[in-house]
């Protein structure tokens, strides 16, 4: 065939819509690394309201870069410049890493030797990334007990101290008030029986669609019920431990919701539990902190007293997941003085507080919770007070392929027909091939 | 018809070209100095990761071994045995096949029913039409997966609406392991349409106009034409268009990558996406390597036999 002689009008207008088209379409997944133009003023603000008092060594000096993934990457600058007013002689630069290409671009950095000198790190990734061997043990002087011992556990590669914890997130019971009320109950729900009975009751007399949203294939909303139970992910061996009494019976529990029709087996991908639970088609579902913002912006005005959030209901404990990121120093850094110099001061109570104005993220360091800010929003509070009976998932090298495939069990269990007793035994099966180390 | 042999003689007087000029080292040096630039870039980015995959295929590379590479332990041959034993390799082969076997025909046949209606039936609005084919090669695939999604979404998307209004209650489409891969097949043929068209339009405005005044004498219908003139004078078009266009779906990956991320229960999983998982998500690069390798058999062997049997008909 000859393509000349295909009419070079439908060329030359094609051809500019290609111009056009493609480059919409790499704006879009750019724009959310692209650096928030607003971070610059919320720095001067910043500035100007005192900087917080990091441990200011004199003789620090060099340039400084840092990778920050997502929403952090773009606020992370507000940050950088504080630490950089306190310390003059200190260039910081901060890399906006997508969360999407995170993970290929560290592996890249690791195996190149190009990795920066410090670096956001998913809580989850500690064990994959920690397995390299890239990163730098952390000084003694940092001490465990001004963080959530969850959140420090995290840190743990191989009985290693290999990161800081930086900021924390939990979930919480959000919950509409209004259809609650409506179905004859007026507290939210404090055990399991109480969440299966509040859902029932919101299903059959609040008007609502089904009682609850559950993930169908979440680990990290099944691991809360496994560990209120009393049952672990692991046992202190570090050998797997997902098929236990304890985990079946949890299991059992959470696949209900879906047998009974309390939860919809099918949620089409991408997306946002709250605009279902503004609907009132869910009327509960376990989230964190950013929903808050989340329900009240799909909500919109008039909707603020229809909905509260409740702490994880308890079966033996109460206990919730804790997610967040550390922050790590890399082996390779050639300026890791002014590195740990930049990890305490993230550490700083003040600076966890001027973070979570910045970011909304949530302090780490349990004296940041004594900042006025924190303490001001009573939702916030409920957050802080979940966090002290938080477990986290297991620091392992296999972590990604392990979660992955107790999701992928997940959802045999919740939108197939496999039984509890199955599911566990087939989680506990692959954990043992997978390797929990 | 004589028609087939009017281009193999075309195509075989190109192939002879002009007289070769004296030879001698100086010509040699020129050529490879030009060539030079794309020899180098496919040297470094294209064989050398080629051949590097290749080794690596043969090693247990991992995590541990990112910082020190050459450390990586020799496994032999048990990446290609542990894949014979793995289901979900095969769940993810069966995926691809599916895709393959459903997707290949139906992109052809659409193609050339459009690119056959816009050169010879519909007249008006040509231009726009065969733009509106095309557009959707190349829009980025997350803007597609933005619009499909809405499109499939169960609730609020414009095909449950149309299906609702007959008062049929539409399904989740992404959601339901038998439906999800006929949805991304849809997207698929809707996406990669246009340049089976383009290449057919091509193709058609190449046919010398004497073959269909010649059939019209001879008292040929528009069905006729199509079928002994169009078709068989096509027929290097459409060769070209099912090995290209095969080989382009055994390597799905973008349209179930942004749609279901392999979902529900592993139904829409390909081999590159579960490649991709295992060496990017779980690390087991030499685990992956072996995938890829396994994918490029089966892409060699199919295109082979695809040329082996249809070129000799043609």
């Amino acid at each position: 065939m000859d393509i000349s002689r295909i009419s070079w009008r439908v060329f030359a207008l094609a051809l500019s819509l290609i111009i056009v088209t493609t480059a919409c379409g790499t704006n879009d997944p750019g724009g959310s690394a692209a650096v928030d133009p607003s971070a610059g003023a919320a720095a001067t603000d910043a500035g100007a309201s005192g900087s917080p008092a990091a441990s200011p060594a004199a003789d620090l000096s060099g340039e400084l870069t840092v990778w920050a993934m997502g929403a952090e990457g773009t606020k992370l600058g507000t940050l950088a410049d504080a630490f950089m007013e306190a310390n003059p002689d200190v260039k910081v630069s901060v890399t906006p890493v997508d969360w999407g290409q995170a993970v290929a671009k560290l592996q890249t950095a690791i195996a190149g030797k190009t990795t920066p000198d410090v670096s956001q790190m998913g809580t989850d990734m500690m064990g994959q990334f920690g397995a390299t061997g890239a990163f730098e043990p952390v000084p003694a002087d940092i001490a465990s007990s001004a963080y959530f011992e969850s959140a420090w556990n995290t840190n743990m590669v191989d009985g290693v101290v290999s990161g800081v914890p930086w900021y924390v997130e939990t979930r919480l019971l959000y919950y509409r008030k209004d259809i609650a009320e409506k179905a004859g109950i007026t507290s939210p729900p404090a055990t399991w029986d109480d969440l299966k009975a509040t859902a029932k009751a919101m299903q059959e007399k609040g008007g609502a669609k089904y009682g609850i949203g559950l993930g169908t294939k979440n680990w990290q909303e099944y691991f809360p019920f496994l560990w209120s139970n009393g049952g672990d992910v692991v046992d202190a061996s570090g050998k797997p431990t997902l098929n236990s009494p304890q985990a079946v019976e949890a299991l059992t529990f959470y696949d209900s919701f879906f047998e009974e029709g309390l939860t919809p087996t099918t949620v089409p991908e991408g997306t946002d539990p709250a605009t279902p639970f503004v609907t009132g088609d869910t009327p509960m579902f376990f989230s964190g902190p950013w929903h808050l913002t989340g329900v009240k912006d799909a909500g919109g005005a008039g909707f603020e007293d229809k909905w509260a959030i409740a702490p994880m209901t308890k079966k033996v404990t109460a206990t919730s997941f804790l997610g967040g990121s550390n922050v790590v120093v890399f082996k390779n850094s050639e300026n890791k003085d002014a590195a740990w110099a930049f990890v305490r001061f993230l550490s700083d109570p003040k600076t966890q507080a001027l973070w979570y104005t910045t970011s909304s993220d949530l302090p780490a360091v349990q004296s940041g919770w004594e900042e006025a800010e924190v303490k001001s929003d009573p939702n916030v509070a409920m957050f802080g007070e979940q966090l002290k009976d938080t477990r986290a998932q297991p620091v392992s090298a296999t972590w990604s392929e392990l979660s992955s495939s107790i999701n992928d069990t997940l959802e045999k269990m919740t939108t197939g027909d496999m039984t509890p007793q199955a599911a566990a035994d087939e989680m506990q099966q692959n954990a043992e091939s997978i390797g929990t180390n | 018809m004589t028609a087939p042999a009017l281009v193999r003689r075309d195509v075989a007087g190109r192939k002879a070209g002009p007289v070769a000029p004296r030879h001698g080292w100086r010509q040699d040096l020129i050529g490879w100095s030009f060539a030079a630039p794309f020899v180098i870039l496919f040297g470094i980015f294209l064989a050398l990761p080629i051949l590097a995959s290749f080794v690596l295929s043969f090693t247990s590379f991992g995590l541990r071994d990112l910082e020190n590479p050459i450390g990586s332990t020799v496994v032999g041959v048990q990446n290609y045995v542990d894949l014979i034993a793995d289901p979900k390799f095969w769940k993810s082969l069966g995926n691809t096949v599916y895709f393959v076997v459903v997707g290949v025909p139906l992109t052809l046949a659409l193609g050339l029913v459009i690119a056959n209606a816009l050169s010879r039936g519909i007249t008006r609005f040509r231009t726009a039409f065969r733009v509106g084919y095309y557009l959707p090669v190349i829009t980025s695939i997350v803007a597609i997966a933005v619009v499909w999604r809405f499109l499939l979404n169960p609730d609020v998307g414009l095909i449950n609406m149309l299906i609702q209004s007959v008062g049929i209650n539409g399904p989740n489409w992404l959601a339901d392991p038998t439906l999800a891969m006929p949805s991304i097949i849809t997207m698929a043929i809707w996406r990669n349409l246009g340049f089976a068209m383009v290449v057919f339009i091509a193709g058609m405005q190449a046919i010398p106009a004497v073959l269909y005044e010649a059939a019209s004498i001879d008292g040929a219908g528009r069905w006729q034409s199509f079928r002994y003139v169009t078709l068989p004078m096509l027929r290097p078009a459409i060769l070209f268009m099912l090995v290209i266009t095969t080989i382009g779906y055994l390597q799905l990956f973008e349209e179930p990558f942004v749609m279901t991320d392999g979902g529900p229960l592993d139904a829409t999983l390909s081999v590159t996406m579960y490649m991709y998982q295992q060496g990017f998500e779980f690390f087991h690069q030499g685990y992956a390597s072996a995938i890829a390798y396994v994918l490029f058999v089966i892409v060699a062997i199919v295109a082979f036999l695809q040329f082996k049997f249809l070129r000799e008909e043609t």
